[in-house]
């Protein structure tokens, strides 16, 4: 059974990156979200296996999801996805929850060797 | 990662972004500390850094990073915005979008960053930001920038100079043009009609780029209007009108004072305590209203309150105690009675006060508007209240203008004035009084008001001009008549000041050279007129 996946990221640019990436690695994509309200109403809709939450997005940011989602209680895991200099919030996201973390820019290994040791 | 297919994408995304960048950093130029506008940037800035660092775009994803580190500071308060912090964000954001163009046109994104890159660096720790010289490839993309006003501070005596270049231009034009009078050469016609085009296209360009609403003047008058009445303890609203008007900034900076010593006045004098309106049966709170209107190439701004009005009897009375005579105030026209409160030192408020002084204010407003080319008008209605009119125009130096002549002298009357030019006999025009439009207008010969000798002609030129200083309103136009000899062409003069001591000139608001190098006054037409027909200098 392939795992189930959620994108949250404000730029389609990094979500469709994303979604080619874990499509070719046999995951399957669930659903997308362009911030951190609309990923938190998904994850429970969509029931994914995994979130991967972009740190910076309008209305919720992704440290901001990760701490409703991780207060959800649902069998998830959360993995989180931004760009140097934001390690800081990475790890708050870690301690509230987040199971890893993916640092732009992005690449299949980096991708999928996060995923892979989480799941 | 084969990341060329996410091109298309990145350039959708990355326009998007930038243009929300400019909304942004325009937005802030209003409000330099609204959190929800940093905050969008923030995250413009962030996305299109994430984006380039994938994509390989180095100077594009350096830049972005560098933006996003001051915006970041910005927005957690760690730094206060300041102009100079907008201007630099202004001066990347046309790089940026260079960069982008290039990325899409597939050209190296070989374009050095590194002075932009130690400005954001140096705005990020709080040091005023050195404006480094853009690159050669900004500047070619950089038209649209020349809006802003905090470009503007260091373009503008560019375009001074520019402004002054056309306007030797236009000097140059209107000799070529009294050329082809005398050429029969269809070609030399045609080339110095598009010259013509070309040389009016440029100005229209540089005279828009000056250009700035009279909303960024008016946007602090509320907070003044409600200032004024707390301290004075009126109840005062305050409205406007037509302030999307756009002035030259010049202008529009030369206007700041006039209006606040007219508001100053309205509130002060003009409008009643709250007791006295309510026995009065008067509305509360009182009304100051600005309205502007255009008309042509000039604006007029009229500013209301509806308060006592002006006192005519205590007026006369200053009037005569500052000098002037009894009689020559008892015979003047109301206009030109209201017109005193702009003597220097005339004012008919009884008591000195913080706010307005005793008369202070209206010399002032009177001396700058006539320094712009524009002219001062006032209407008062007894217990109803005043209208103080400005009549401006919008942009500076070019003025459209007929040439007319009369005994062998050359002036030019303001387009903007004329309302028709008829050629008559002269005995048509000996008793001074004309029928035009079914009314009687009174018409004063222009040789008779500047003591010019002329000959003997069968036919003159009439120029029925409106010489009220206000056309949107009321919509009346007061009419008369200037005689002249003959009229030719029309012209945009490029019209320069009268500098003193020619600046007594009244009947003259300015002074330009025509082709062949002779200087020709700009009529003051309300001024002669009034004058003439009420036989003395108001």
């Amino acid at each position: 059974m392939p795992k189930k996946v959620l994108i949250a990221d404000d730029t389609e640019f990094f979500r469709t990156a994303l979604r080619d990436i874990l499509l070719g690695a046999g995951y399957t994509v669930v659903g997308e979200a362009a911030n951190g309200a609309e990923a938190l109403d998904m994850a429970v809709e969509l029931k994914p296996d995994l979130v991967i939450l972009d740190v910076v997005m309008p209305v919720k940011n992704g440290l901001e999801a990760a701490k409703a989602i991780s207060a959800l209680n649902l069998p998830l895991k959360i993995v989180m996805c931004t760009s140097l200099g934001y390690e800081p919030i990475v790890e708050e996201a870690i301690r509230s929850g987040a199971s890893g973390y993916i640092i732009k820019p992005l690449s299949e290994a980096k991708v999928l060797n996060t995923l892979n040791s989480i799941i | 990662m084969d990341v060329s297919k996410y091109k298309a994408l990145y350039l959708q995304e990355t326009g998007e972004h930038l243009s929300g960048i400019e909304t942004g950093l325009l937005s802030l130029e209003q409000n330099p500390g609204d959190s929800f506008v940093l905050d969008n940037l923030f995250r413009h800035y962030h996305s299109i850094k994430g984006m380039s660092a994938s994509m390989g775009y180095e100077p594009m994803m350096l830049l972005a990073h560098a933006e996003e580190d001051l915006l970041d500071k910005l927005r957690s308060g760690a730094l206060a915005n300041s102009e100079e912090i907008t201007t630099v964000l202004l001066k990347c954001l046309d790089t940026m979008k260079t960069l982008a163009e290039r990325v899409r046109a597939d050209e190296p994104l070989d374009i050095d960053v590194s002075a932009l890159l130690a400005s954001l660096k140096a705005a990020a720790v709080g040091q005023a930001a050195r404006m480094p010289p853009a690159p050669a490839a900004a500047l070619a993309s950089g038209g649209q920038g020349l809006k802003l006003s905090s470009v503007m501070k260091v373009e503008g005596r560019l375009f001074d100079e520019l402004l002054a270049t056309v306007g030797d231009l236009f000097m140059t034009l209107s000799s070529f043009k009294t050329l082809t009078h005398g050429s029969r050469s269809v070609e030399f016609k045609n080339g110095v009609h598009q010259l013509g085009k070309t040389v009016n296209s440029l100005h229209d360009t540089i005279i828009f780029a000056r250009m700035l609403p009279l909303e960024d003047l008016a946007a602090g008058l509320p907070r003044l209007v409600r200032d004024l009445a707390k301290e004075t303890g009126k109840e005062v609203s305050f409205t406007t009108e037509g302030m999307d008007i756009s002035l030259d900034r010049t202008i529009l900076e030369g206007l700041g004072s006039p209006l606040v010593h007219i508001i100053r006045n309205a509130i002060d004098h003009g409008i009643e305590q709250t007791e006295e309106r309510k026995k009065a049966g008067k509305p509360l709170p009182a009304v100051i209203s600005i309205k502007a209107v255009t008309r042509k190439d000039r604006v007029v701004i009229e500013v209301s309150d509806d308060g006592r009005g002006i006192d005519r009897e205590r007026l006369k009375a200053k009037a005569v105690s500052r000098g002037i005579s009894a009689e020559k105030v008892e015979s003047m026209a109301d206009r030109e009675l209201l017109k005193l409160i702009c003597l220097p030192g005339l004012s008919t408020a009884e008591t000195v006060t913080s706010i307005s002084g005793r008369g202070v204010g209206m010399d002032v407003v009177k001396e700058a508007v006539e320094s712009f080319g524009g002219s001062l008008e006032i209407e008062s209605k007894r217990y109803l209240g005043t209208k103080i009119i400005m009549e401006m125009p919008r942009t500076s130096s070019i003025t459209k203008a007929l040439l007319v002549e009369t005994g062998g002298e050359q002036f030019l009357v303001p387009i903007s004035r004329i309302e028709k030019v008829i050629e008559l006999e002269t005995k048509e025009l000996e008793t001074g009084l004309y029928e035009y439009a079914g009314t009687q207008i009174p018409v004063v010969s222009l040789a008779a008001a500047f003591g010019i000798k002329t000959e003997s002609r069968l036919r003159r030129t009439l120029i029925v001009l409106d010489i009220k200083g206000t056309y949107g309103s009321a919509g009346e136009k007061i009419l008369a008549g200037l005689v002249v000899d003959d009229f030719s062409d029309e012209i945009d003069a490029y019209v320069k000041p009268l500098l003193p001591p020619i600046s007594k000139l009244r009947e003259a608001s300015g002074i330009t050279v025509l082709g062949d190098g002779r200087p020709v006054f700009l009529l003051d037409v309300p001024q002669i007129i009034s004058k003439t027909l009420t036989g003395r200098n108001p």
